[in-house]
């Protein structure tokens, strides 16, 4: 009897500890830099709503409803969507690449050439890649790398004190 | 939308939200730091050529921390070595303690210790004392690689290195005064104490300790060897352990001076043991740019190691005096933020003298040793993982040259982080182990490790990593003697094959108020092994001396500000030692019993006013006193374990004015 309960004490603290969480990605930190970038730039064309699409399943999407939610940039409400593809990307402003959908990034440059559509990866380096904005870690705070040329390409303005905090622009 | 409004929108976006973008770069990556995770993501540089937490660092690591070792009321490094997975405590000779470690035998130059810096590994045989030696209050945290490090620290670090920085070296910016005292039911266990000073400040920092003690090794009343030739002692009146370390400190700027002077004295019943060892070492890190430094160094020591003779009368066996010269230099280059090289060349040249002119040094009265390496070692980080790749190459005029690979993957992934190292070391041959080889030639001991480590983290404040190695050891340098007295006649000789394989479980949980470590060790010696010194007749599975299991369990309680329970315990399964003689009068070997070692302190901080510290507490609740026994066949029987110790400790801190 005493064993059934040593084990059923053992599989309980077992099954607390995979629900607990430890430390990991901050994903509410690269949300808050999503939503800033969305503040220091300006797109050519005003829509109804300011859309960010990302793709695949990734925590950052439940971040950025959070962080979005009854709040508005330059009037336009934001709209947060989660898309499978970059075929689904459609009108929106920001499409944010998780890191595991890193490889579908070529996909969604092709799918937005000549679109005002700023392309924002969670791996780090994406930003040589064709992205337009890139993540990095140094000693453990999150930076970003900016592709000002691509940016200027697709029309996208960006304020110079959005640059001047970026780890390198190129 | 025109221009004009665009450039506007832009100008108030940037005036109203600038402050947030100052927010932003101070962003953390990662969520909120646990308790342990401050530990775990401290940045050490052991095992590497540049820092990484524990984590991702490349070698399986133990960090012991300040907080750790006040807690436990640990007495010395007998007692903080224990509570870590695979280290044991066995005899070497004429009583002295030393460390074991996997399984095995590591005291002649397979553990290397540092402490801030300086290798305290004496250099006629490469061993360390560790019973009553080292200032355990004075630690500020120790860096132990339980695996082999010789890629980077060379001959002497086969098997792991414990690296101990001193609180002075490193945090202390004031004055503090410390003592223990040990009381056994039948004598006085231990009187240390210590005091040091240090400021650090950005141009100029200094410190400096003293730390001296007096200590038993066994208060054992009636004990009488089997295979030496005296009565039956009360160890408590005819054993020491003595030790006295002078440490001082000075940086300015880029230049740095260390320089320390180490005492230890240890008898037992008929002989004595000293060793005296004085060390100076000069570095200074030019920083040529943002990317590349270069560090030239200098050291000197000048020892008197294991000086040993008679006691009664009092007479010297063995005295000679060690010397080395050391320049080295060094170039760690950041290539970018992602690779990092590190190479560096060196020189060395040993001496030993004998200031007894009996020819210690097979016949003659000196003997010289030269060594040069090279050491080259690159780090590149990758989003897979990091890889450590670097090689060690050391060639000495008399017993040739060793070449010592290393590969490393380390990485961390959210909540999972593994470790596949491999690596080659060796021993480098000692003065003695040279001049006192039995064909005449003594060639370095090389070891191939392959080790494994695979860790969860279940919550911020938990985290459990198991790993698993195997050590194979070529050319084992193995030391022997016989006879007593004016007969007394030692060697050392290369066996074939020895080695251990096994596995290591660590279990970490640490909250606000409390803390645990639970850590299961497993060790079993490998198939073919060739030293028959180490061997016993019951078993091919173990060493003598070692259990084959160890579990330790070291936790601490905050029952408020001030107070705080911290028990601690160590099993160890069945151990083999030589206890008796056979028919024919030759040593016997036999099974030794498990052991349990539970212990309790009680820590008081800031009593009556801040800095005045008080713990009280026990080791070795049970009184169970598990024999130490030696580690090879040697001739000597198992040191009666001491007894139930009762420990007060006191500090005292006050800190400069900032």
């Amino acid at each position: 009897m005493i064993r059934k309960y040593l084990y059923a004490s053992f599989v309980g603290c077992f099954l607390f500890c995979l629900s607990a969480s430890a430390q990991t990605t901050n994903h509410a930190a690269y949300s808050l830099f999503v939503v800033n970038f969305a503040k220091y730039a300006s797109w050519p064309q005003a829509g109804t709503d300011f859309k960010i699409a990302v793709l695949g399943k990734s925590k950052i999407y439940e971040e950025l409803l959070k962080s979005t939610a009854n709040k508005n940039v330059n009037g336009q409400p934001y709209k947060v969507s989660q898309i499978e593809s970059a075929s689904e990307i459609g009108d929106a402003q920001i499409v944010f690449i998780p890191d595991n959908k890193s490889s579908n990034l070529d996909e969604v440059v092709k799918a937005t050439a000549g679109k005002s559509i700023m392309i924002v990866t969670e791996r780090e380096g994406l930003a040589k890649k064709g992205a337009d904005f890139s993540f990095l870690i140094i000693d453990n705070k999150l930076r970003f790398d900016i592709n000002s040329s691509d940016l200027e390409k697709r029309n996208i303005k960006v304020a110079s004190s959005l640059v001047s905090i970026a780890n390198s622009s190129m | 939308m025109n221009k004009f409004t665009l450039v506007l929108i832009l100008i108030s976006t940037v005036c109203v939200h600038a402050q947030d973008l100052d927010s932003l770069i101070n962003l953390s990556a990662f969520t909120e730091e646990s308790e342990l995770q401050k530990q775990l993501n401290t940045a050490t540089s052991v095992a590497s050529s540049k820092a990484l937490s524990t984590r991702e660092t490349p070698g399986i690591l133990s960090v012991i921390t300040n907080e750790e070792i006040q807690n436990s009321g640990a007495r010395d490094m007998i007692d903080v070595l224990r509570l870590v997975p695979g280290f044991d405590i066995l005899q070497d000779n004429q009583f002295v303690m030393g460390l074991g470690i996997r399984g095995n035998w590591g005291n002649e130059g397979k553990v290397l210790v540092l402490m801030d810096g300086h290798y305290m590994n004496e250099l006629l045989y490469q061993t360390v004392q560790i019973g009553n030696h080292f200032p355990v209050d004075a630690i500020e945290r120790i860096e132990i690689i339980r695996g082999p490090g010789s890629a980077i620290y060379g001959g002497s670090a086969e098997y792991g290195v414990i690296n101990i920085v001193t609180k002075a070296a490193s945090t202390l910016n004031g004055v503090q005064v410390y003592g223990v005292g040990g009381i056994h039911s039948n004598a006085v266990g231990r009187t240390n104490a210590g005091v040091m000073a240090a400021q650090h400040k950005e141009k100029l920092s200094w410190d400096l300790s003293i730390f001296k003690g007096n200590g038993i090794v066994s208060n054992s009343k009636n004990f009488q060897d089997l295979y030496q030739s005296y009565d039956a002692q009360n160890l408590s009146k005819t054993t020491t352990a003595n030790p006295m370390n002078i440490n001082f400190g000075l940086k300015a700027g880029g230049l740095s001076l260390r320089t320390m002077y180490d005492e230890f004295k240890t008898t037992d019943p008929y002989a004595f043991s000293y060793s005296k060892n004085f060390f100076s070492d000069v570095r200074y890190d030019l920083k040529v740019n943002k990317k590349l430094t270069v560090t030239p160094s200098f050291r000197y020591y000048r020892q008197l190691p294991w000086s040993f003779g008679n006691k009664d009368p009092f007479e010297y066996a063995l005295k000679s005096r060690a010397e080395r010269a050391w320049g080295q230099v060094e170039g760690s280059y950041d290539l970018n933020r992602k690779v990092n090289f590190n190479v560096g060349a060196l020189y060395f040249a040993d001496k030993g003298t004998d200031l007894l002119e009996g020819g210690a040094f097979n016949g003659n009265n000196t003997l010289t040793l030269n060594n040069f390496a090279f050491f080259a070692q690159g780090l590149f980080k990758h989003r897979l993982a990091n890889t450590t790749l670097g090689f060690r190459y050391e060639k000495n005029n008399r017993y040739g040259s060793a070449f010592v690979p290393r590969l490393a993957l380390t990485k961390k992934i959210e909540n999972f982080h593994f470790k596949i190292l491999y690596s080659k070391a060796f021993r480098a041959p000692s003065i003695l182990n040279i001049s006192e080889a039995l064909t005449g030639e003594i060639k370095p001991e090389k070891t191939d490790a392959f080790e494994m480590e695979l860790g969860y983290q279940f919550t911020p404040e938990m985290l459990l990593s198991l790993n698993a190695f195997s050590l194979t050891t070529k050319n084992v340098i193995i030391y022997g003697s016989s006879g007593e007295g004016d007969t007394f006649n030692e060697w050392y000789e290369n066996y074939l094959k020895s080695g251990s394989q096994g596995l290591e479980l660590v279990y970490s949980i640490r909250k606000s108020k409390w803390y645990t470590t639970l850590s299961y060790s497993y060790s079993q010696a490998i198939d073919g092994n060739t030293v028959d010194k180490y061997v016993v007749p019951q078993t091919s599975k173990q060493y003598l001396g070692f259990s084959r299991s160890k579990i330790a369990f070291n936790s601490s309680f905050k029952l408020n500000d001030h107070l705080s329970i911290n028990p601690s315990a160590v099993y160890g399964s069945k151990r083999y030692g030589y206890t008796s003689l056979d028919e024919d009068g030759n040593p016997q070997a036999n099974e030794l019993d498990g052991y349990v070692l539970a212990n309790l302190f009680l820590n008081y901080k800031n009593l009556f006013t801040e800095g005045l510290n008080i713990g009280i507490g026990a080791y070795d609740l049970f009184n169970e006193h598990p024999a130490i026994p030696q580690a090879y066949n040697g001739d000597y029987a198992p040191i009666p374990g001491r007894s139930r110790e009762y420990i007060l400790k006191l500090s005292y801190q006050v800190n400069f004015k900032k």
